[in-house]
């Protein structure tokens, strides 16, 4: 049944009250899914009213996307509609916290900084630096699967979340795994939930697995002149006893923008940055054999500030939204790959780019595989699908996937931004049937148009 | 029993040796390390892929249950025929198909045994993390059924964190490929979805293992206590310093002397209850946590603390601890473990409750833990030949169970639901939660001939505890 968009708002504000419905332009345009604005945004204060606004929206087929601060909104195919925004900036509470029992159950409008503050007070933390930083939202990192460099040291979403509670478009609130550590009980939806960019319900309650924190972090530089080098050293960091927290490979003007300006560097070589942490004796027992495997190469160790150090891991959470400023049609591509193929793969990457002249910055995560790949432009220009085709083929060639995590809207007519499904594709379809038959939950912004 | 055109059908596609058929060769297969249910009707051991794709088409076509089974050790019925049908027994494909260090991941068939794996990279400083007590014998498919654990996945977690791709063939006899080689494949992750779905969705048939590098340094410790709730609370307090330890293992001193009695691992006869700590990383960070633990163990009024001095020490005390069940075996004709979970710092007060349920109901009940994860294995010994005993039995197990829920804890940690905890689950899961179960897992088994009985009450079921009592006066 479809109504006038003034009936079914007002039917929507009496859900979730008043005042929380809002059509101000403004507002309805930051939450704006490449280039598709949504009629309204509605913040409903609770799990339940979050269900209440997802049965009727399914009833009155009005699609619908979820979010907080939109940092990953640039992430997806473009929407195939998009009625409603559903915010869930209000639904921040923490329900249950035992220090004790390292476990936090809370709401998904939480922001990681918010999070991480709170449980900080105890000398705990989530070892989660994903994409939109201290902005992100818990709910959102949990959609997107979003992990950083710190996936080294500590996994990702999927390590971390011991239960969720999840609002589906029948209206209901189901929950999954549960408050403690361990837990085998009925089938695993944690696992579906996470990296599903809100596709097949509503994340509104998180439980988490939560960690001590290291005593000290240092962050240690190697300066590499080739890939060939910086693969040698990965495979030493990797074959060594040492534990790194954080582990990426940076090209020149990756490791510029870490200190956030724009400007070319002189230096023209790579770094490895390791991050390792624990007590004193720890960190000099690192410094002795990283300042070794250094030597293996013919460089020497350095060391960032701890300040120096904490911005530009912030900077490198951040780097989309930060780029985006400086270059508006910046494309980020995220590849994912079998860890002994990431150099191979940016050496693949790095030689598109140059043939098209086009700047690039490249963010490895070399020890789990993971490489962003950033094309600094400041205007689209001609040829751009093929480089990312090619790109994208090189990945696949190697074992890999590749998305496109953030790209102007024009690219992605052109081009699918997560890549070809395979043949588990059918099953994902079914699954996505089962939670939301009508599809309204981001209507064809997922794989294979979900 | 099944026509003999239904047994010609399933040796077409494995050959006549790899079918069992007559009631004396399917004995064997009639129960896990749970109970004894019923006999399958046949038991294939197929070497492919394709052969159970043939299999499931052939069971399909006569209408007939199909349970995949490992090595048989489970704890929850989760591989035992409970409808009759099929038995897909993976015995003969077990064979490690790759191995690639640099990528660290195994790709391996299901009837790879758990050690089996880690000793075919142990020489090159790998292992494959998850490690149950029953890893001489159980196999990686069976680990990936159940999400199965053991003492180290305190730190390393379970089995679920360490798979990253499956094959897997649908009940129509569809193949899929679900997760990649690496961790971040766009889409829904499958595969952690079939991970501890215990045989219902799919049945799979091939495994992509993440393995972790050895540590340079390992330390155990023993710390002997002579009041066991001094040793519950040394738990939390290890961890409010902020110290993970690889393994945390409680054992209380009755179940103790049956192990030292069966093992000789050096275990003291006359203690209340130890904790079996194990620090594992670089050499510096393992020697500093080893004294703090030490210091916290003492602070908690242990009486001892003792350091394996060589690599034979300590395995003789993982020895004792991984034997636990056997050596009860030994002192008690029958008993029954629970894997119940509740948050760790409610230990001293869960031990408590089971000392007060011993007495009510004329029990012994011997208590070793996964203490650091909060993980329960109480012990209940009885006699199956005693109904009125095999009565209390349940009676008090279900008790323990509803006491670990109430605390906010689970069913289950390791152990998997399967046909033994199959009506406690109504105790965590409302009836939506459980609907929406159904609905996924119709979406891949709509027939239900997939391993039935098991993880799922069928329809609407009161939420009241009924352990059934078996044949075999086993529970």
């Amino acid at each position: 049944m479809t109504l006038a968009v003034e009936s079914w708002r007002t039917e929507l504000a009496s859900l979730v009250g008043e005042s929380r419905l809002v059509t101000e332009p403004e507002a309805c345009a930051a939450l704006a899914a490449d280039g598709k604005v949504p009629n309204c945004v509605v913040y409903p204060p609770t799990a339940k009213q979050v269900a209440a606004v997802l049965r009727y929206a399914a009833e009155h087929d009005l699609a619908i996307i979820p979010c907080r601060n939109g940092t990953k909104l640039s992430t997806g195919n473009p929407p195939r509609r998009y009625d409603l925004a559903l915010s869930l900036k209000d639904l921040n509470h923490v329900w249950h916290y035992e220090p004790a029992d390292l476990t936090i159950s809370v709401e998904p409008g939480m922001k990681l900084g918010d999070f991480q503050h709170f449980v900080g007070r105890d000398r705990l933390w989530l070892p989660l630096d994903p994409r939109g930083g201290v902005r992100a939202s818990i709910g959102g990192i949990i959609a997107a699967n979003a992990a950083g460099p710190l996936r080294q040291g500590f996994g990702g979403p999927r390590d971390m979340v011991l239960g969720l509670k999840i609002a589906t478009t029948d209206g209901k609130i189901v929950k999954t795994g549960g408050r403690v550590v361990k837990n085998v009980a009925g089938y695993d939806l944690i696992k579906l939930l996470i990296g599903s960019y809100g596709t097949l319900g509503v994340i509104v309650e998180a439980n988490f697995k939560l960690y001590p924190k290291p005593a000290e972090r240092v962050t240690f530089t190697v300066r590499v002149g080739t890939l060939a080098i910086a693969r040698e050293l990965r495979r030493s960091i990797l074959s060594s006893p040492l534990d790194a927290l954080r582990l990426v490979l940076l090209d020149s003007t990756a490791i510029v923008l870490t200190r956030g300006t724009a400007k070319a560097n002189e230096q023209k070589d790579a770094e490895v940055w390791v991050e390792v942490g624990g007590s004193r004796r720890v960190i000099e027992r690192c410094e002795r054999d990283l300042g070794q495997l250094g030597r293996g190469i013919g460089a020497p160790l350095g060391r960032l500030e701890v300040r120096e150090a904490e911005a530009a891991w912030d900077h490198i959470s951040n780097l989309s939204a930060w780029l985006e400023g400086v270059y508006p049609d910046v494309i980020v591509l995220k590849a994912a790959l079998p860890i002994a193929a990431g150099e191979e793969f940016l050496s693949h990457a790095q030689q598109q780019a140059e043939g098209e002249r086009i700047p690039a910055a490249s963010f490895a995560q070399v020890g789990v595989g993971i490489v962003h790949f950033c094309l600094l432009q400041e205007k689209l220009i001609p040829g751009l699908e093929g480089l990312i085709s090619r790109t994208r083929k090189a990945a696949v060639d190697l074992g890999g996937t590749l998305l496109i995590e953030h790209c102007p809207t024009q690219l992605k007519g052109r081009l699918d931004v997560w890549g070809t499904p395979g043949d588990d594709f059918e099953a994902m379809h079914k699954m996505k049937s089962a939670w939301d038959p009508k599809g309204i939950l981001v209507p064809g912004r997922f794989v294979g148009g979900l | 029993m099944k026509s003999t055109g239904f047994f010609r059908e399933l040796a077409r596609i494995v050959g006549e040796e790899g079918v069992l058929w007559r009631p004396e060769d399917l004995m064997l297969y009639e129960y896990d390390a749970l109970s004894s249910v019923r006999q399958p009707d046949a038991v294939v051991f197929p070497r492919t892929t394709e052969q159970v794709v043939q299999i499931v088409k052939v069971a399909t076509r006569h209408n007939q249950p199909v349970v995949a089974r490992g090595a048989g050790t489970g704890l929850s019925g989760g591989s035992v025929a409970t409808e009759g049908g099929v038995v897909l027994g993976f015995s003969r494909m077990k064979q490690i198909l790759e191995i690639d260090l640099e990528n660290q991941r195994a790709r391996v068939q299901p009837g790879v045994v758990n050690l089996d794996l880690t000793l075919a990279v142990s020489d090159d400083g790998y292992y494959f993390a998850p490690d149950p007590s029953s890893q001489k014998a159980c196999t990686i498919g069976g680990n990936v059924a159940e999400n199965s654990g053991g003492p180290h996945t305190l730190v390393y977690g379970v089995t679920t964190n360490h798979v990253l791709a499956l094959e897997v063939v649908l009940p129509d006899g569809e193949v899929i490929h679900t997760g990649a080689e690496h961790w971040d494949r766009p889409g829904y992750d499958l595969t952690g979805l079939f991970v501890g779905s215990e045989g219902t969705l799919g049945i799979i048939t091939e495994v992509t293992v993440r393995l972790s590098r050895k540590p340079e340094a390992v330390k155990t410790l023993l710390a002997i206590y002579d009041r066991i709730v001094d040793a519950t609370r040394t738990v939390a307090a290890i961890t409010a310093r902020g110290i993970t330890p690889a393994a945390l293992e409680m054992m209380d001193g009755f179940t103790l002397r049956a192990v030292e009695e069966a093992t000789h691992a050096g275990y003291p006869m006359d203690c209340a209850a130890v904790l079996l700590i194990e620090l594992e990383g670089l050499k510096e960070a393992v020697e500093e946590h080893a004294d703090e633990v030490e210091a916290v163990c003492r602070e908690n009024q242990a009486r001892e603390v003792r350091r394996a001095k060589s690599a034979e020490e300590r395995d003789l005390l993982w020895k004792g601890r991984k034997n636990a069940f056997g050596a009860i075996g030994r002192i008690s004709p029958n008993y029954y473990v629970q894997d119940g979970v509740i948050p760790r710092t409610r230990l001293p007060e869960m031990l408590e409750f089971i000392g007060s349920i011993e007495k009510k109901y004329g029990l012994r009940i011997g208590n070793i833990f996964h203490a650091g994860d909060g993980n329960l294995h109480p012990l209940i010994m009885y006699d199956s030949r005693d109904s009125e005993q095999s009565a209390r039995v349940l009676e008090a197990a279900k008790e323990i169970m509803g006491r670990c829920v109430e605390m906010g804890g689970s069913i289950t940690g390791e152990h998997g639901v399967g046909r033994e905890k199959i009506n406690l689950m109504p105790l965590i899961f409302s009836d939506d939660d459980l609907e929406m179960m159904r609905r996924i897992k119709s979406l891949f088994n709509a027939s239900g001939r997939l391993n039935p009985g098991k993880l799922l009450p069928t329809g609407k079921m009161c939420g009241e505890l009924r352990v059934q009592a078996g044949a075999g006066g086993v529970l």
